[in-house]
C-alpha cells in the first residue's frame, strides 16, 4: 500500500463519514459534506499531478497509460458532477447524495493503483 | 421562466379535472408528496448515474482498445451502458412517458443482470473479459444485481397516469 492510496483512504473514508452524520442531523446540504467533496477534489488533483510528474519524467504505470487517464479525468468530473445534482433540491438527502463520492473515488484509486503499481495492497 | 408555467398547468389540470368529479381530484394529486425525482428518490438516480457514467467509460475503453479479444463480453458492456443512461435519464424526470422509459429499462436491467449472470456461471468461456453483470455484479460489489429492484419498488411507489389511479383505487377499496 503506498501512502497516496492510503491518504485517499482516510479522506474518501472521512467525507463518508461527515456525509452520513450530516444526514442525520441537518436537514439541508451541510456545509462539512461540501468542504468534504472539495478535501476529495483536491486529493484527486494532487494524485494527477504527482502521476503525471513522475510518468512524465519516465516513470511508467503497469498498465494502460491512458486506462490510467480515464479514471482519473472520470474521478476529476465526479465530486463536481454529484455536487451540482445534489444541489438541485436542497435537502437533507442532498448529503447522502454526496457520500457516494467518497465511496465511488476509493473504489476508482483501488483500481488506479492496481493500473498503476500492479497491486492496490 | 420554468417554474411559474409549471405551476399554471398544473392548476390547468386541477381546474379540468375538478369540475367532472371533485373527489378523484384530491385523490390522484395526494398519493405523493415527494416527487419521485427528489428526496430518496435523488439518491437512486445518482446511484444510476454513476453506474451509466463508469459503465459508459468501461465499454468506450474496451471496444476502442481490442474488440476482437472478447466481442460478445464488450458488445454487452456497451449494451448495459445504454440501458444505464436511458434509466438515468428516465428515472430523472417525472412525465408518465419517463416513467413508462423508466420502467422498461429497469426491466431490460434486471433481465440482464440476472440473465448474463446466470450465463457467465454455465458458460464462462464465451466470456472472457468481464462486464458490468458478469457474475451477477460481483465486480461491482453486486450493486448491479440490487439496483433494479430498488429502482422497480421506486417506480411502483411512484406510479403516475392510469397505474396510480388504479393504485389509488386500490387503497381505498
Amino acid at each position: 500500500m503506498t501512502v497516496m492510496f492510503l491518504i485517499g483512504t482516510i479522506v474518501c473514508g472521512l467525507s463518508v463519514l461527515v456525509c452520513w452524520t450530516m444526514t442525520a442531523v441537518r436537514d439541508h446540504p451541510a456545509d462539512s459534506s461540501i468542504i468534504s467533496l472539495a478535501a476529495i477534489e483536491l486529493y484527486l488533483l494532487a494524485y494527477g499531478v504527482y502521476a503525471g510528474i513522475r510518468q512524465f519524467a519516465g516513470a511508467s504505470v503497469t498498465g494502460e497509460a491512458w486506462e490510467f487517464w480515464g479514471y482519473i479525468v472520470t474521478a476529476l468530473l465526479l465530486p463536481v458532477g454529484v455536487f451540482i445534482w445534489a444541489m438541485i433540491d436542497k435537502t437533507r438527502w442532498s448529503n447522502l447524495v454526496m457520500s457516494f463520492v467518497g465511496l465511488v473515488v476509493f473504489v476508482m484509486v483501488y483500481r488506479l493503483e492496481e493500473i498503476w503499481w500492479g497491486s492496490a495492497l | 421562466m420554468r417554474q411559474p408555467r409549471k405551476a399554471n398547468e398544473a392548476a390547468g389540470t386541477d381546474v379540468g379535472s375538478g369540475s367532472t368529479a371533485a373527489g378523484t381530484t384530491t385523490a390522484t394529486n395526494s398519493p405523493s408528496p415527494t416527487p419521485r425525482n427528489r428526496g430518496v428518490g435523488m439518491l437512486i438516480i445518482t446511484a444510476y448515474g454513476i453506474f451509466a457514467v463508469s459503465s459508459f467509460a468501461r465499454a468506450l475503453y474496451q471496444i476502442l482498445t481490442d474488440f476482437d479479444a472478447s466481442p460478445v463480453s464488450y458488445t454487452l458492456s456497451a449494451f448495459a451502458a445504454a440501458v444505464y443512461i436511458v434509466a438515468t435519464l428516465a428515472l430523472a424526470r417525472v412525465s408518465p412517458r419517463a416513467w413508462r422509459v423508466a420502467l422498461v429499462a429497469v426491466l431490460v436491467e434486471l433481465t440482464g443482470v440476472l440473465a448474463v449472470g446466470l450465463w457467465t456461471y454455465l458458460d464462462p468461456e464465451l466470456f472472457n473479459e468481464a462486464t458490468v453483470w458478469s457474475h451477477f455484479g460481483q465486480g461491482y460489489g453486486f450493486i448491479p444485481l440490487l439496483l433494479p429492484f430498488i429502482g422497480l419498488y421506486w417506480l411502483m411507489r411512484h406510479r403516475t397516469g392510469p397505474a396510480a389511479a388504479a393504485a389509488v383505487r386500490d387503497t381505498q377499496a
